[in-house]
Parts: C-alpha cells; sequence; structure tokens
C-alpha cells in the first residue's frame, strides 16, 4: 500500500480542478473531435450561440445554443462536402461567419474561406465563398475576422508557390465589406520561402522540429488597426505594419527558436502595458518537443522585443507521458466584440493533456497559475488522455473549452 | 489593475478548535469516513490518534494518504506552515490529487489566532489559503468547569464563527439551554449549533467566511448581523439580551460591543484608531467584523484576537446601507470608549480632508 510519492499522482480518468467548476460537458452527437475556433453569437432572440469548428471530417461547424450554460443544446451540425478537407477555424461577428476551408491535398478544392449569413442560427445560409485553391495551396488553416469587414488569415494562394511544401501558407488579407464579393487587398510571406525570392531562405529548424515558415493566427485589433500580430509557426512573433495594405512592412519580430523547438502559434499584444503574449504550439506526442510555452515578451521596443518570463508550464512528471500532445496551444484572444472575455491581465489557455489554464500576469515577471481544469479521458478517446484543443470565454467569464478528438465541449466555471 | 478577486482563487481553510475532551478526535475520525469529504485535506497532528482502517487508505506517501472517499488526510510532519506549503507544492507539481478546501485539527489548548496568524503573515500561504472560520466544539458535560478554570476555553469561543455544543445525548435541555446562553453570551455573533457523537457534515464546516469580494447572496450571509438595517443602531452595552440576564458563570466582562458611524472613514484614520486600540488593548481584544466606508467603498475586515485578516474592498455595498458596522467581542472595554476612538478619528479625517 504505502508504495512512494507516485502512487498519489492523478491519472488521466481522472477530473483534476483548481478554482474552476464543470458546468455541462457535450459530445456534439458523437462529432466531439474539434479544431481551433470558436466563437458567440448573439442571436436576434437573445439567444448565446456557440459555434464550433470541427477538427476533422465528416463534420463542418456545429452550433450550440448556450443560453443556459448548465444545459447546453445543438441547434445545427453541418456536413463537409467531401472528406479531405476540414474546417478547423471560424468567427464570427454579428450575424456573420467566416469558415476556414484546408484541404489535405494540394490543387484540391473548396480551398479558402466561406461566409455564411447566420440570422436564422438554425439554418446558416452561404453567402460566398473566397478560393484559395492552386496547385501548391491547401487552402486557409486559421480565420481571423474580428471588425466585420475584413478576414485576415493564414492561406496558401493559387500563385504562391513555395520553395519548401511546408511553408505554404502566408499571411493574407481579405477585404469582405460586401460579404458577396471577397477580395483580397493585401499579402505577406516570410522573405526568402517562395520560389523566386531575392531574399536567401531561412535557416530551417532541425529534423522533426522543421514545421515550417507559415503564418498561423493573424490577429489585428481596433486599437492597432495598422499592426497584425502574427504567429508564425517557425519564423516565431513577427508584427506587420500593415497601414498599407499593398504594402505591408516587418514592424517587429522576435524569435526563441532556435533553440527552442519552433511553432510560434499566437502573438496577443496587450495595449495597455506594452507584452505581447506569445504561445507555441506542441505539435508532437509523449513530450517529444517539449517545452511549448507561453511566453510574456516586454514589446515596450519594436527592434528590440525582451522575453520577460514563460507561464509555468503544467507539471512534466505529471502530464508529459499520460497520452497525446502536453503543451501550450491555443489562448482566448481578447476578441474587440461584445460577447468576448477582455483583459490584460488574466489569461485563459489550453495545454492538450494538462486541460485548460488561468494565469495572472498582473506581475509579468512572476505569472501565476491560479485555476485549471483537466478533464477525465474522454470516451473513444485515441490518445487516452483530454487534448483540450481551443478555448473562449464569455464576458459572463465563462470557459468554453474543446477537445480535438472526441470529448467535445465543456463549459466551466472560472472562481478567479 | 487585475481581473482577478483577491480571495475567489484561494484555498479556504476551516479551524477546528475545542476544548479538551469536547469531541475533537471523535469528530475528525468520523469526518474522514463521510462521504462529502471528496477533495478535502484533512491536517491533524497524528494519524495515530483518529486511527485510521488501513481498508480505508487507497493510496498514501510519506505523510499524506488518499482515503476511499477521496479525502487527503495530512499528518503534521514538522509545522503546520510547512505542512500547508508541502500540500500546496505537491499539489501544483501534480504529485498528489486536488483538493478544493482544508480542514486544520488545533491541538487541544491551542488558541487559533497564532495559526491564523500564520495564514496572513507568510506570504506564500496567505497567496494561496484563506481563512474561510473557526469552528469551536464546547462540551456540553464539562463546558462549564473548563470555562471557569481556563481562560482559553473563553478565547476559544469568543474565537468561533461557529460553536457547536458536542455530547448533547449526555446533557438535559435545561442545561442545553444554559450552556447555549453562556456561549452566546461571550460571543454574539456565533453560528451555535448541536451535535451528537460527532455526526457532522462536512457542509456544516465550509461556507463560513467571506469567499469573493464580488458581492452576491453569500456576502449577506457572511456579513449577518451587520447587514440587518438596524444592527447596532446604539452602541450597546452587551449584543445579546441573555447575557445580561442569565446567571453569569464566566467572565461577565467580556461582551460584544456593535457600533455604527454614518460618516466615512480615511483608510489611515481606521487603521490608525484600531492600531492605536490594538496597541493598548490588544490582549483584550478576541473578536472583530465590520464593513467599513471607506471613502466610499466598502471594506471588510476581520480579526481575531489582535490578528487581522488582509482586509478586502467589496465590488460595490451589499444593500443600500453604507454606514461603517464593526462588532467587537473584547475583555472590559466600554463602548463609549470605543466609539470616542472611532469618532475621534473620523473627526481628525474630515478636518484633513476639509483643509
Amino acid at each position: 500500500m504505502n508504495t512512494g510519492l507516485n502512487t498519489l499522482r492523478p491519472r488521466a480518468d481522472q477530473a483534476m480542478a483548481l478554482n474552476m467548476t464543470l458546468l455541462s460537458h457535450h459530445e456534439l452527437q458523437g462529432f466531439g473531435g474539434m479544431g481551433e475556433g470558436i466563437a458567440m453569437q448573439m442571436a436576434g432572440d437573445g439567444r448565446r450561440i456557440l459555434w464550433m469548428a470541427h477538427e476533422s471530417a465528416p463534420k463542418d461547424f456545429t452550433g450550440v445554443d448556450v443560453s443556459d450554460p448548465r444545459n447546453p443544446r445543438v441547434i445545427v451540425q453541418t456536413e463537409l462536402p467531401h472528406m479531405k478537407m476540414r474546417s478547423n477555424s471560424l468567427d464570427v461577428v454579428g450575424h456573420l461567419m467566416v469558415v476556414a476551408r484546408q484541404v489535405k491535398e494540394l490543387g484540391a478544392q473548396p480551398a479558402g474561406f466561406d461566409v455564411y449569413d447566420i440570422s436564422t442560427p438554425e439554418a446558416p445560409r452561404l453567402v460566398s465563398h473566397f478560393d484559395a485553391s492552386g496547385p501548391w495551396s491547401r487552402g486557409v488553416h486559421a480565420v481571423w475576422f474580428v471588425d466585420g469587414k475584413t478576414v485576415h488569415m493564414a492561406s496558401g494562394a493559387a500563385d504562391f508557390q513555395p520553395i519548401d511544401p511546408k511553408d505554404d501558407q502566408i499571411y493574407r488579407i481579405v477585404d469582405i465589406s460586401d460579404p458577396t464579393q471577397p477580395r483580397e487587398t493585401g499579402r505577406w510571406w516570410y522573405p526568402g520561402t517562395r520560389v523566386g525570392d531575392s531574399a536567401p531562405p531561412p535557416k530551417r529548424l532541425p529534423g522533426i522540429f522543421d514545421t515550417g515558415f507559415r503564418a498561423h493566427n493573424t490577429n489585428v485589433f481596433p486599437q492597432r488597426p495598422d499592426r497584425a500580430y502574427i504567429g508564425y509557426i517557425d519564423g516565431g512573433a513577427v508584427v506587420l505594419d500593415i497601414a498599407d495594405p499593398a504594402n505591408i512592412k516587418v514592424a517587429s519580430q522576435w524569435n526563441h527558436s532556435p533553440p527552442f523547438n519552433g511553432f510560434t502559434h499566437t502573438v496577443l499584444p496587450l495595449f495597455e502595458r506594452g507584452l505581447w503574449i506569445v504561445a507555441d504550439e506542441c505539435v508532437k506526442d509523449d513530450g517529444a518537443d517539449w517545452p511549448k510555452l507561453v511566453w510574456v515578451v516586454d514589446a515596450r521596443s519594436d527592434a528590440n522585443p525582451v522575453p520577460i518570463s514563460t507561464f509555468p508550464a503544467p507539471p512534466y512528471d505529471t502530464f508529459a507521458k499520460r497520452g497525446g500532445r502536453f503543451g501550450a496551444h491555443n489562448l482566448h484572444e481578447n476578441l474587440p466584440l461584445p460577447c468576448s472575455f477582455q483583459s490584460e491581465t488574466l489569461f485563459v489557455g489550453t495545454f492538450f493533456n494538462a486541460g485548460v489554464r488561468v494565469y495572472d500576469t498582473t506581475n509579468p515577471y512572476q505569472v501565476q497559475e491560479v485555476a485549471y481544469y483537466v478533464p477525465p479521458t474522454p470516451a473513444l478517446s485515441p490518445r487516452g488522455a483530454v487534448q483540450l484543443n481551443d478555448v473562449y470565454v464569455d464576458e459572463q467569464r465563462l470557459v468554453y473549452t474543446m477537445d480535438r478528438f472526441s470529448g467535445g465541449l465543456y463549459i466551466l466555471e472560472m472562481n478567479v | 489593475m487585475s481581473d482577478r478577486d483577491p480571495l475567489a482563487g484561494k484555498t479556504p481553510v476551516t479551524l477546528i478548535t475545542g476544548f479538551l475532551g469536547a469531541g475533537k478526535t471523535t469528530l475528525i475520525s468520523r469526518l474522514l469516513r463521510h462521504p462529502d469529504m471528496d477533495r478535502v485535506a484533512v491536517v491533524i497532528n497524528e494519524i495515530g490518534e483518529v486511527g485510521i482502517d488501513n481498508d480505508l487508505v487507497k493510496m498514501s506517501s510519506e505523510n499524506v494518504s488518499l482515503l476511499a472517499n477521496g479525502c487527503l488526510c495530512c499528518s503534521v510532519r514538522t509545522d503546520l506552515q510547512e505542512t500547508l506549503r508541502e500540500l500546496f507544492g505537491e499539489r501544483r507539481a501534480g504529485a498528489i490529487p486536488d483538493f478544493d478546501r482544508v480542514f486544520i485539527e488545533t491541538t487541544g489548548l491551542a488558541d487559533p489566532a497564532p495559526v491564523i496568524q500564520t495564514l496572513s503573515s507568510d506570504g506564500m500561504l496567505g497567496a494561496q489559503y484563506r481563512l474561510d472560520g473557526v469552528v469551536t466544539l464546547v462540551d456540553a458535560v464539562n463546558a462549564f468547569t473548563q470555562l471557569e478554570q481556563s481562560p482559553e476555553a473563553e478565547r476559544q469561543i469568543a474565537h468561533a464563527d461557529r460553536v457547536f455544543i458536542t455530547k448533547r445525548d449526555l446533557a438535559d435541555e435545561a442545561g442545553l439551554a444554559l450552556l447555549h446562553a453562556a456561549v452566546r453570551a461571550i460571543n454574539a455573533q456565533a453560528d451555535i449549533r448541536v451535535c451528537t457523537m460527532g455526526e457532522l457534515a462536512p457542509g456544516e464546516l465550509i461556507g463560513i467566511g467571506l469567499s469573493s469580494a464580488r458581492v452576491d447572496p453569500g456576502t449577506l450571509r457572511f456579513l449577518g448581523e451587520l447587514a440587518a438595517p438596524d444592527s447596532g443602531a446604539v452602541a450597546s452595552g452587551a449584543g445579546a439580551y441573555l447575557g445580561q440576564r442569565l446567571p453569569q458563570r464566566h467572565d461577565p466582562a467580556v461582551k460584544t460591543l456593535s457600533l455604527r458611524f454614518t460618516p466615512p472613514f480615511g483608510w489611515a484614520a481606521f487603521s490608525g484608531a484600531m492600531e492605536m486600540l490594538i496597541g493598548l488593548r490588544g490582549k483584550d481584544l478576541l473578536r472583530v467584523k465590520g464593513i467599513i466606508n471607506v471613502e466610499g467603498r466598502p471594506v471588510v475586515v476581520q480579526g481575531v484576537g489582535h490578528v487581522f485578516h488582509p482586509p478586502v474592498t467589496l465590488d460595490r455595498w451589499p444593500s443600500g446601507d453604507t454606514d461603517s458596522r464593526i462588532v467587537f467581542i473584547a475583555r472590559q472595554i466600554e463602548p463609549a470608549a470605543l466609539r470616542t476612538l472611532f469618532e475621534a478619528a473620523c473627526a481628525l479625517h474630515a478636518q484633513g480632508a476639509a483643509l
């Protein structure tokens, strides 16, 4: 019986919680493998609808009425046109939803994004499709749409031929102020990644850590409409001056890799504090690319962003080998929208098998973990542990998080 | 600037005190078997004392055992401070299962004030834990003798947020009523309950203190009498009438005093007055609880003995009543003296503000 400390270690089949309470869990009708797009709509009749993009086929997106967070109800779940594609990402402004289209094979369609009118949430109506397909394109991986008229995205393009196929998704700006007529207004790619570039190709990370010089999250906030904050994967954090979309320039850049293991996912600026919160994405199972962290960067100087701390990482011994990925992924990104929690100090992120975690950065040099919830292994999970993929926090501080493979949606209350 | 509630994220701690022989060991050993003790860490002095059967223990490490009901039972190895630090650290490291709250059994004669002092003076513990409340067990059979013989017994009652009269099965109704009144006379604020043979649901030991700086129905429950519209409208000599009418079987000098002030305080004026009071009469202060109007903002202050919890600024007033209201349990302090002290502080503040 007394067999030492490790016997007390929590197991993957047990929930772990600190200052968070599970209000409800919904498996989304057996299709609980969710991507990295969550958004909330306040419907015309006052209902709160949570929209989520699926991680893989056959399902496209699911809308859930979360007006009663203890009793969420699926109101619509849609199918993709074929199995070799996925949606992965979406955003909502008012009653307009933008959904990414990413394909598995170069040249396949539909690759780009769709615009839906969701005035009647039960019956989303396709308004237009922006085509980003092409011989070297897998379409769109992630969209950012918060102003009702512009889509910023990580996307391939028909005319963009990367030198290395991993560098296929660049930063593109698409004007949808007329939602029926999306048109590209600007783009930027990492110098030296396109066939014909005069700049030399960037030095790649070694072996399994070479995940590409391409865009992931492409965030633009109303406080600085002339700046795009981009997680450029192995290219690190890149801040672009987009004042003139036809002539985009680098404003600031910071990369921790090497010596770290690449995959910068999110750059979240804190305008009042002159900080960036920069999140990596873990992309390997069983701790193979550990540590994947969230960084606090002092960005008062464009010329010299300085990392000042990292969020205290969940314990390696408890999670690294419990199954699947372990490390940082999506953050709640202070969406400048009425149903979105916004904070310069509290951050909520998903860490795959280490669940959803809340950090207080009031002292940016000494960030504190103040809450977490790690769901037990979902039924039918192929990894043996939960893999929380994305998170959204509404203005009532309710936390919506979802599993990458089978767990679906978890709604939590944050007690901090 | 922070979006964090200074209280909500902290792990609540309930201190269980009681006279020697009041039934603490019986209570703890029953709690350890109670199905509602999942995710509670119980800190006890000596595991041997409560006699946990081996078949109750699911897993254990050097000084922490996970019991079948999900309760973590921890023995104090070096000292309490170290034990609480270790519990937090091991949970943070994922080395032990999570827990939502802590119950601490204090030893028979222990004064809870040093434990509270530990929570407020140790920066790390203060950041992670908050005192939920002091629960005192009072033995229905021997209480009167103990109250006469030991000033500690009286202090334990005065310190309590909640008093459980134990061994009711061994006392008659008249004796119980008398004891109830005697407890009330020492501590007019405490919630007095009765239990038999340590049969107490864990739910009765929690939710005592202020759990959030955001005002909700729990705030009103916590403020209790302070939130009542007419509480202490007059600085009364004693809180509850029974205290004056019943035969005085304990030190009659311990009284509950309620004060109310309408003009707002400056924080410096209020804390200055309080520090003066502590400096001059700290050992005679047994308990303080109040909601203070500090330049319009509601600030909750609490003290056990002369040790004060960190003051908590609420996000709004819990009701329309914005008067400062304070209740003292004190020995041989006249309400008029207290009133004069705080009124003087108030007046000094007002004069300063007028300049």
